[in-house]
């Protein structure tokens, strides 16, 4: 149980390539903390940092309050959990989780004790005498969680963990991870590629782009109020409409190069003439029934997913794609024109050139 | 492609049984010939059954001396071949999997040069640098010994290589899971390391077995004292005997005495070097 404290850490390999540049993040104690961002983008550099598998370039980094720059792996309080499970293929089950224990040289009644309490808290108990080859998928990831669990670690740490897995399991094991951190209230620290993970698992989300932090903030936070243009196209499914436009004179409308003008709730931020990107989720646009449409959709393809259905297509004739998502099953037909209302309250705007979020209704 | 034509099946099994036939007639004949007095063999028809000295020509061999190779029983110089081949084989493995291990493991500098330095002997076989060797050797005082017999041959690029090639597809998560367990290197190695090679181990405990076993031109160069000499070079002596009549019973006999530990090797460790060969499962 322990809070990470990172503080300016940068990671430089040979060769004067970036993978991570100027990252603070505060991880508060007991809080399940998620990395997330797209392959490259340095989130595995950070944990593996974090664990001490990779050396920090610049920056410090401290466990518990304790500064652990050059402290080795095994040294460092902390548990990790790999994608493709890194168990000891020739080990038992039950070897492969004593084996930290071991060689902490914790006393042997002990490490059975412990065993045992992992095993059963895993549903392993039948398994403990089986090699890995001998177990699937799922039993193996819950191999190597146990392999952390007995260690009693300040800090869990999973890379990937659930990527290896079929969409099923990973949802079950899922629930399971999320379950495991309540039980045992330490600090999780976890990345992952896919924002549904992301969202379902974290107290708070680390979003990161080309090496630097984009946002850190609850799921919530991010889906509401994406702090720079890459979060708000990131985080959601269908992805967030971004449309290019120029703030107008009054401050309070926007024009679109696809033609329509917004009216914003509020004035925003920004110089007249300033370039922005609107952003809209495809949740807040309605088919408008009055007649006054905000945007006018020509529909290129209609995906009916039974809970709801996601219209894609593009604004006017020929511009911005765009789409929209409605409840339950309704009928689309393609190549027609469907007038769209904005739902209030739901535009996000940022400035084109920093990718800002900047404030207004 | 495999088709079922009853004479192609006929005509590949008769070329495999000539083939067996020609492989194994040399090895019955040593058989039958170690069977018989020494005059059976001196003049013709060579007789292709068994005689009846098989039991008294065996114990002559293994236990009394042959004069012919100065009064020293086979089975001491099986004893002594079996001390080299061993030696060789032991020494090798444990030479080449530490510098196999060295050179995987660790950052140091000069790391790739010292890899290709070693690479570049595999050129060097034992026959081109024979003289400097005998000439070390001999600087140390290790002629006519067990060790000089031995360590001249132990190192080996061949198994550096192999064992660098092994280590390389191990994982990386696996070193990074045993860092975090807080296993250290010496540890990581002989926890986690040498369990995963047992097989290719196992498959080079067989070649360099062989390997050491049929050394000749070494032994021969640094062992002058007869209660050093190896079968393979006693062999060599019982036929060269000199002015005398080479005592064929004999040498058949130590013939054959000198495949069997080699065949047992291969037989004792032939599931594991299959497995070896076969095994890609990590």
């Amino acid at each position: 149980m322990a809070e990470v404290e990172i503080k300016l850490l940068n990671k430089v390999y040979s060769g004067n390539t970036r993978a991570v540049t100027d990252v603070n993040a505060h991880i508060r104690d007991g809080e399940f903390i998620v990395l997330v961002g797209p392959s490259g983008c340095g989130k595995s550099t950070i944990l593996r940092m974090i664990a001490g598998l990779e050396s920090i370039s610049t920056g410090e980094l401290f466990i518990d309050g304790r500064k652990v720059n050059g402290v080795e792996p095994g040294k460092r309080d902390i548990a990790m959990v790999f994608q493709n499970y890194a168990l000891y293929p020739h080990m038992s089950v039950r070897r492969n989780m004593e084996y930290g224990l071991k060689n902490e040289g914790l006393p042997r009644d002990q490490i059975a004790t412990r065993i045992a309490e992992a095993a059963r808290t895993l549903q392993l108990e039948d398994y403990l005498d089986r090699k890995p080859r001998n177990l699937s998928g799922g039993q193996r990831q819950r191999v190597a969680m146990g392999r952390a669990i007995v260690r009693d670690p300040k800090v869990f740490l999973f890379d990937e963990p659930l990527s290896n897995l079929d969409a099923k399991l990973r949802t079950q094991l899922r629930s399971e991870l999320k379950a495991l951190h309540r039980r045992l209230a330490a600090t999780f620290v976890y990345v992952t590629h896919d924002q549904v993970e992301a969202m379902s698992l974290a107290d708070r989300i680390i979003i990161m782009n080309a090496g630097r932090v984009e946002q850190i903030g609850t799921p919530l936070d991010v889906y509401e109020r994406p702090a720079t243009r890459f979060v708000a196209d990131f985080i959601g499914n269908p992805s967030m409409n971004l449309m290019t436009g120029i703030v107008a004179e009054d401050r309070a409308r926007v024009v679109l190069t696809s033609g329509p003008t917004i009216a914003l709730s509020t004035e925003v931020e920004a110089a007249p003439g300033t370039s922005v990107d609107l952003g809209i989720r495809p949740e807040h646009l309605r088919v408008s029934d009055t007649g006054g449409a905000d945007l006018t959709l020509s529909v290129h393809m209609v995906e009916h997913l039974g809970a709801d259905t996601i219209v894609h297509g593009h604004i006017g004739q020929d511009a911005g794609a765009l789409s929209l998502r409605v409840d339950g099953v309704q009928d689309f037909r393609e190549h027609t024109q469907v007038p769209l209302a904005i739902a209030p309250g739901h535009l996000h705007l940022f400035d084109t050139q920093t990718g800002q979020r900047l404030n207004c209704a | 492609m495999v088709e079922n034509r009853p004479f192609l099946s006929f005509v590949t099994h008769v070329t495999l049984i000539v083939g067996v036939g020609f492989l194994c007639f040399p090895v019955w004949m040593a058989l039958v010939a170690s069977s018989h007095g020494p005059e059976a063999l001196s003049h013709s028809p060579i007789p292709l059954w068994f005689g009846d000295q098989m039991w008294q020509n065996y114990s002559d061999l293994l236990f009394g001396g042959m004069p012919q190779v100065g009064g020293v029983p086979v089975g001491r110089m099986m004893l002594n071949s079996l001390w080299m081949a061993l030696g060789i084989t032991i020494g090798k493995i444990s030479v080449s999997i530490l510098a196999a291990f060295a050179i995987v493991y660790f950052r140091f500098p000069f790391r790739m040069m010292f890899f290709w330095m070693i690479f570049v002997t595999l050129m060097l076989p034992v026959e081109v640098r024979i003289l400097p060797t005998f000439d070390v050797v001999a600087k140390l005082g290790m002629l006519n010994t067990r060790q000089g017999l031995i360590i001249p041959l132990m190192a080996s690029a061949t198994a550096t290589f192999l064992f660098r090639q092994f280590f390389m597809t191990i994982p990386d998560e696996l070193v990074e899971a045993a860092r975090i367990d807080g296993a250290g290197p010496l540890r990581f190695f002989w926890d986690i390391l040498l369990p995963l090679s047992r097989t290719n181990i196992a498959a080079l405990f067989i070649i360099l077995f062989i390997f050491g076993w049929n050394q000749y031109l070494w032994p021969l160069l640094i062992t002058a004292d007869e209660s050093q000499y190896t079968v393979v070079m006693g062999i060599q002596r019982m036929v060269n005997s000199g002015e005398q009549l080479p005592v064929w019973h004999y040498i058949m006999g130590t013939a054959i005495l000198a495949m069997i530990p080699p065949i047992l090797v291969v037989v004792a460790m032939q599931k594991l070097f299959v497995k070896g060969l076969v095994e890609s499962e990590k």
